[in-house]
C-alpha cells in the first residue's frame, strides 16, 4: 500500500514517533510517497498572524502533492492535519482564495491544482488494514496492560470526518483488536494547553494533570498519543506536578510492541517518562 | 471607546459578521480551558464586538489565551466558527498593532514565524532560543527540561531546511 505522506516538524525529533511509524510500515508493507522538499504547515501561529500566509504555506504543500499525482496526504500530527484541512476546507469554499497562493508559488513552478484527501495515519492502520491482517500478525500478548486513549483537540475537531468531535471510539476500537485492556475515562479530548504550554505552565500544567489524574483513577497503565504537541506536553510535565507517573507513548509505538517488534526499535528511549517498567 | 466603522470593516473579515447571530449564552465560555485567564470570556468579547468597543475588542488578551482546542466551534448552538473569529482578531490586532502588552503569545508566534521564514521548517531549540531571548526567565525555568530532552537526543541543533522556503517568505 503506498500513501502520499506529510511528515511534519515534530516529527523527527519527536519521542520516538518516526521510528515507531518506520518500523511499523515495514512490518505491514506500508510504503509512504514524502511530499518531497515540504515545508512547515505553519500550525496555529501563522493563522494567528496572517491569513495570506498561512493559506500559502499550507497551498504549497497541496501543490507539491499534486506535483508528485498523489491521491491523499497522510499525516502523523493533529496540529498538521488540522491545518491542512482548515486550509483545504478555505480553498473549496473559496476558490478566489487559490489565485493569490499560485501566484506567490509560479516563481518554483508550482500550481494548486486540486485539493485532495487528508488523512491521519490512525486511519490507515485502523480503517485501512484489514482486522484479519492484525489477526495474523500480531505476535505479542499485550492484555495485562490498560490503556487510555487520548485523542488531544485537533484530530477530531472541527473539520474531521473520522470520529465523534467529542466521544470518538476509534483508539479503543482499534486498541481492543490489539488485544490491549481498553481504560474507559473522561478526558480523551480534553485539551493539553498545546503551544501555551512553555510559557503559560501553571494554567497548562493544571489541564495536564486533569487529563493524567483521571486516566490514572479510571486505572490505565500508560495513555497512547497520536500528536506530537500532546505527547510532549503530557510527558514532559509530569516531572513538575504532582501526578503518578504514566508513560505517554505514541500508539505507533504501542501497536508495534503488538506486532512483536523490539521495543529498542520503537523509540521508546526516548520517552521522558519510561515505558519498559509497566511492560 | 465605541467605532461602528472599524466594527462594520471589522465585519467584512472572514467569518467574523457571523457572531451577530451569538445568543449570548455562553457555551464557549464555559467550553474554554483558559477562560479565566482572559479578560473578556469568549462571550463577553463577541458583547463588546457587537457594541463597537473595537479598542478594547483589539487591545484584548482572549484571542491570545484561544488554544485552538475548538470546543467553543464544535459546541456553539449557533454554529459560530468562534476559534476561527479569534484568529481573525489576532490578525486585526496584529495589523493595526494592538497586540496586548500582557501577553506572551505575540512574541512566541513571532519567534515561530522567523524561524519557519528562515529555514522553511519549524526548529524547537531554534524558537526556544529566540523566545528565551525575549523571556530570560521562562528560559531559565526551562533548561531542566532542555537538558532532559537532550539526553534523550530530542533536540536538532541544526534545523532541517526546505530548499524552496523562498517562495513561502
Amino acid at each position: 500500500m503506498r500513501y502520499g505522506f506529510y511528515p511534519g516538524c515534530s516529527y523527527k525529533s519527536s519521542a520516538g514517533y518516526k521510528e515507531s511509524v518506520e518500523a511499523v510500515n515495514r512490518e505491514l508493507g506500508i510504503d509512504f510517497d514524502e511530499i518531497q522538499d515540504w515545508n512547515c504547515c505553519g500550525a496555529t501561529t501563522i493563522f494567528s498572524l496572517n491569513n495570506e500566509d498561512a493559506l500559502l504555506m499550507v497551498g504549497r504543500i497541496v501543490a507539491i502533492a499534486n506535483s508528485l499525482k498523489l491521491k491523499e496526504i497522510v499525516t502523523v500530527c493533529n496540529a498538521c492535519y488540522t491545518t491542512i484541512r482548515k486550509a483545504k476546507n478555505i480553498f473549496e469554499s473559496l476558490p478566489e482564495t487559490i489565485e493569490p497562493v499560485n501566484k506567490r508559488l509560479a516563481s518554483e513552478g508550482l500550481k494548486l491544482e486540486q485539493t485532495i484527501p487528508v488523512r491521519h495515519y490512525l486511519e490507515i492502520l485502523a480503517n485501512d488494514i484489514a482486522e484479519d491482517v492484525w489477526r495474523v500478525k500480531r505476535k505479542r500478548n499485550l492484555s495485562s496492560l490498560r490503556v487510555a486513549a487520548y485523542y488531544g483537540c485537533q484530530l477530531t475537531r472541527p473539520w474531521a470526518d473520522l470520529d465523534h468531535p467529542e466521544r470518538p471510539q476509534i483508539l479503543d476500537r482499534f486498541f481492543k483488536q490489539l488485544g490491549f485492556s481498553v481504560v474507559n475515562h473522561a478526558a480523551k479530548t480534553l485539551c493539553c494547553g498545546a503551544a501555551h504550554s512553555l510559557h503559560y505552565s501553571a494554567d497548562c500544567n493544571t489541564l495536564i494533570s486533569r487529563i493524567i489524574r483521571e486516566t490514572s483513577n479510571q486505572g490505565a497503565d500508560v495513555i497512547r498519543t497520536l500528536c506530537p504537541m500532546c505527547q510532549f506536553n503530557l510527558d514532559s510535565s509530569q516531572a513538575g506536578i504532582d501526578v503518578p507517573s504514566v508513560p505517554i507513548p505514541y500508539f505507533t509505538q504501542l501497536a508495534g510492541l503488538a506486532l512483536g517488534i523490539e521495543p529498542d526499535r520503537l523509540g521508546i528511549r526516548k520517552l521522558l517518562v519510561p515505558l519498559k517498567p509497566v511492560l | 471607546m465605541i467605532d461602528l466603522g472599524l466594527q462594520q470593516e471589522f465585519y467584512k473579515n472572514g467569518s467574523a459578521k457571523e457572531i451577530k447571530k451569538c445568543i449570548q449564552c455562553g457555551t464557549c465560555s464555559a467550553s474554554c480551558p483558559l477562560t479565566e485567564r482572559m479578560d473578556h470570556s469568549p462571550r463577553e468579547l463577541f458583547a463588546l464586538i457587537r457594541d463597537g468597543e473595537m479598542a478594547e475588542v483589539l487591545e484584548s488578551n482572549t484571542p491570545w489565551y484561544c488554544v485552538s482546542c475548538y470546543y467553543c466551534m464544535t459546541r456553539c448552538p449557533k454554529e459560530i466558527p468562534v476559534t476561527d473569529v479569534m484568529y481573525t482578531l489576532k490578525q486585526k490586532a496584529v495589523e493595526m498593532g494592538t497586540e496586548p502588552k500582557d501577553n506572551k503569545m505575540p512574541d512566541i508566534y513571532r519567534s515561530f514565524q522567523s524561524v519557519v521564514r528562515r529555514n522553511g521548517r519549524m526548529n524547537e531549540a531554534m524558537v526556544m532560543a529566540s523566545c528565551g531571548l525575549r523571556y530570560p526567565s521562562d528560559t531559565f525555568l526551562n533548561i531542566p527540561l532542555g537538558l532532559r530532552l537532550l539526553k534523550r537526543r530530542r533536540l536538532e541543533f541544526f534545523p532541517q531546511k526546505t530548499k524552496g522556503r523562498g517562495t513561502i517568505r
